[in-house]
């Protein structure tokens, strides 16, 4: 049960009564019986609670920074009006900063057996999955001096998708992609592309791509043509150790390294290659595998939605062994990870040429743009030590990259915002250089 | 864009959370269960327990201040001890009894002088004050001024007297109170402390014989056995085959005190006390009111949140504390090394540029406009001394920066 302010209000006024005219306990008694009464009229008339039917439509899943709507129809079955008072909790991201209390709050009028549709407009502003808590309905009496509470297990849940932000870049990758296909006109072969078409002989070709038996059927003399290998694989290995739990600007590591994956994969999954997801940190944390192009996108958003930093070292043995055996044949195995100088050598430099050896591999890294902006602090004291660690820590992660280099791998370190298009960027490079 | 996919559907039907009577019952049976056993051991305690609480010097206390030793004592020897509160029983005409009147000052003068008349065989006064000495006891005063009695505490002291009681008790605690005995009363002294007694002797017009004793304490349970505090006791009090044992109301004023100040709740008309009552109980109600959540708080996990760029602050402060000048003048050099290197076309041999390739660069992009040394100096030349050295080589190498890439 729960009162309302009318009850107070009520014994407040009933303090005149009593004052004026029956200042004994007899008056105390007269008043407390009547709000004891209309209290206790009030329980018996309002509607039942535990009764009601509660169900859910709406969202499943959202991007996140988009809002979602999920319905919730209450069922009067009773034969008398609900008056009540409704919340729907849900845990506190889930709605628009500052509205978390209005926005859970309703007001509800139910007449007798009909039933009431209730949108609850979330906007989730942290990834993953957010399950609703429980419906809470304060069922007022005629009165409203007093009301029946109550909790109904209403389940749901609203999966908050990584934003994608950078797939306002997809458009022109896709467009390069497109004139690297159509461009067709390797004439050499190499690793990774093969045969396309054959075509006749124009002045400037290479005479060593001449198909001479070819040639020998036709009237004319003709040329073989090559294309990049469609069909290729790519892995691509998420680090989610401590080191992808830092902040760059106001989030992790791990979303500007989600974007990026996915960027990579819209593109791949366009250009005819399979993608397969793997994140790690000690353990594996979710895989996607062998998805057909049409469901890869969707599948691997899906994965990401769940995936939050560790606070754990990385265990870079298990994720190279782990990569090793999701990629059996030669891939393209595109790891997002940390330049950190500790984890990066002792785990990764001397793990690299496991990888590197039948594998391309593309190293992929969230720079600060913090510390740019650090770097360049002048005139006191503090700024310019601040900008020689800044300096320091930048020359610390070339001189790892430059080794890793060294040993075969692509690498990439580029602020949040950079990264993705960077990443296609040399995926596109690889492409059309035939090194997938 | 919102996916039409809902990748966990509702996996249980709705369902209410609010508890039925029979789950409240079974929810709660055991807290119920604990309570009442509770409730009966404490009653049992209570009951079990004498908790009373006697004032001092009453014959029904067992506490160490309490006079219950005596009494049994008396009765062992076929006296009877009653008790009473009622000043008016002790006024109905008396036998061959005895009254104990622990601090007859409590008494009003009239139940004083109706005490007086009443004809008991003995009086037995204790820490009486001027007034009832006056009404009860002629010939005896107390010692010292009347605003400042004299008054001792106890200890053992000797009789010298011709007291019967006393001369067969012999030394006995006593103390308290002192009082004079005027020299023609035919009143006796004993116990003299500091000179005068603690315990006197004299008699009224209507043959009552009044015993006057500074102090109760040698009555009490925990002095009964001391010295000869016994024998005294029962020498007084058992003389007769009835004692009746006043009990004073401690809470009963003194008589003569001052009239009550108004308050202001006396001032006040007398229905706001019950208004004001009423309204207490509505500001219950409004506690109850605000008091009732709309469900539970949701809690939530939230994430930790470390800044990327914390280390390198740390760092910083590291430099700064320890003085690194020549750690961080070296980190700035070589950060401007790599950054002019490729603008001037000096290959990056491993992330360092070779000094004279790069200074032969810097000298012919600057020829005309700085002096050869210059740049050496300041790309390679020692540490700074001091950190106003430091500020100066972070600034002059962002000039060279800047002159190199706008010549």
């Amino acid at each position: 049960m729960a009162l309302t302010g009318r009850t107070a209000l009520l014994a407040a006024l009933g303090s005149l009564v009593v004052g004026l005219l029956l200042p004994s306990w007899t008056g105390i008694g007269v008043v407390g019986g009547t709000v004891l009464l209309g209290v206790l009229a009030d329980l018996l008339l309002a509607a039942p609670v535990r009764t009601l039917q509660l169900a859910r439509t709406g969202d499943g899943a959202v991007r996140l920074g988009e809002p979602a709507t999920v319905t919730l129809t209450v069922g009067n079955p009773s034969g008398r009006p609900l008056r009540a008072r409704l919340r729907d909790a849900w845990p506190p991201s889930v709605f628009r900063p500052g509205t978390e209390l209005t926005a859970s709050r309703r007001r509800l009028l139910v007449p007798p057996g009909e039933r009431r549709r209730v949108d609850v407009e979330l906007l989730p502003t942290r990834r993953g999955d957010h399950r609703a808590h429980r419906v809470t309905i304060r069922s007022l009496g005629p009165l409203g001096l007093a009301g029946r509470q109550g909790s109904h297990l209403v389940p749901w849940t609203l999966r908050a998708l990584p934003p994608f932000t950078s797939r306002k870049h997809l458009p022109s990758r896709l467009a390069r992609l497109r004139e690297l296909d159509g461009r067709t006109s390797l004439l050499t072969r190499g690793q990774g592309t093969e045969f396309d078409s054959l075509r006749e002989y124009l002045p400037g070709d290479d005479v060593r791509s001449i198909d001479w038996r070819a040639s020998a059927r036709r009237n004319t003399v003709a040329v073989r043509t090559w294309r990049p290998e469609r069909d290729r694989h790519i892995l691509i290995v998420l680090d989610t150790g401590r080191t992808s739990a830092g902040r760059v600007g106001d989030a992790p590591r791990l979303d500007a390294a989600l974007d990026a994956a996915l960027l990579l994969t819209a593109l791949a999954t366009k250009a005819g290659d399979r993608v397969d997801l793997l994140a790690h940190d000690v353990r594996p944390r979710g895989t996607v595998l062998g998805r057909s192009a049409t469901e890869v996108l969707p599948a691997v958003t899906n994965a990401m939605a769940l995936l939050e930093p560790a606070l754990v070292e990385t265990d870079l043995r298990a994720l190279t062994a782990a990569a090793l055996r999701l990629a059996p044949h030669r891939s393209l195995i595109v790891l997002l990870t940390g330049l950190d100088a500790g984890p990066a050598e002792d785990g990764l430099l001397p793990l690299l040429p496991q990888l590197t050896k039948r594998h391309e591999v593309v190293i992929a890294a969230v720079a600060d743009p913090l510390l740019a902006e650090l770097a360049t602090g002048r005139g006191t004291l503090p700024a310019v030590y601040a900008a020689a660690a800044a300096e320091q820590t930048q020359a610390d992660r070339r001189a790892i990259a430059e080794r890793l280099t060294r040993l075969g791998a692509t690498v990439l370190d580029a602020p949040p915002t950079a990264l993705p298009p960077a990443l296609a960027d040399t995926y596109l490079a690889l492409k059309a250089a035939g090194r997938l | 864009m919102t996916t039409t996919a809902a990748p966990a559907a509702p996996a249980a039907e709705a369902a209410s959370l609010t508890p039925t009577l029979r789950q409240l019952w079974h929810r709660a049976r055991w807290f119920l269960a604990a309570a009442a056993v509770l409730l009966v051991a404490g009653l049992l305690i209570a009951g079990l327990g004498d908790s009373t609480a006697y004032p001092s010097l009453d014959p029904r206390s067992a506490a160490p201040d309490g006079t219950k030793a005596v009494a049994q004592l008396l009765r062992a020897q076929d006296i009877t001890v009653d008790t009473t509160a009622d000043a008016d029983r002790l006024a109905t005409p008396g036998g061959a009894d005895t009254v104990v009147l622990p601090l007859p000052d409590l008494l009003t003068t009239d139940q004083l002088r109706a005490l007086a008349a009443a004809g008991h065989r003995r009086l037995v006064l204790i820490s009486p004050d001027s007034t009832a000495l006056d009404l009860l006891a002629p010939g005896l005063h107390t010692a010292g001024t009347a605003d400042l009695p004299l008054a001792v505490s106890s200890a053992s002291a000797v009789p010298l007297c011709d007291l019967p009681e006393a001369q067969r008790a012999g030394s006995a605690e006593l103390g308290g109170r002192l009082y004079q005995v005027d020299a023609d009363s035919g009143a006796t002294g004993c116990y003299p402390r500091q000179g005068y007694p603690a315990l006197a002797r004299t008699s009224t017009t209507q043959g009552t014989e009044v015993l006057v004793v500074g102090s109760g304490r040698f009555l009490t349970n925990q002095r009964l056995a001391n010295d000869g505090n016994a024998a005294l006791a029962l020498g007084l009090l058992g003389t007769q085959p009835h004692l009746t044992w006043y009990l004073p109301d401690y809470q009963a004023l003194p008589a003569g005190t001052a009239a009550p100040q108004k308050s202001f709740t006396d001032l006040i008309p007398d229905g706001w006390r019950w208004a004001a009552l009423q309204l207490a109980v509505a500001t219950v109600l409004a506690a109850l009111w605000r008091a009732r959540r709309l469900g539970p708080v949701v809690s939530e996990q939230l994430p930790v949140v470390v800044r990327a760029a914390e280390t390198t602050e740390g760092r910083a402060r590291l430099y700064h504390r320890a003085k690194a000048r020549d750690r961080a003048a070296e980190a700035l050099r070589r950060a401007v090394r790599h950054r002019l290197a490729p603008v001037l076309g000096v290959p990056l041999g491993g992330g360092d540029p070779d000094p004279t390739t790069l200074l032969a660069a810097l000298g012919e992009r600057l020829t005309g406009h700085r002096d050869p040394a210059g740049p050496r100096d300041l790309l390679y030349g020692p540490p700074p001394s001091d950190d106003a050295a430091l500020l100066r080589l972070a600034d002059d190498l962002d000039a060279l920066e800047r002159q190199v890439r706008q010549p």
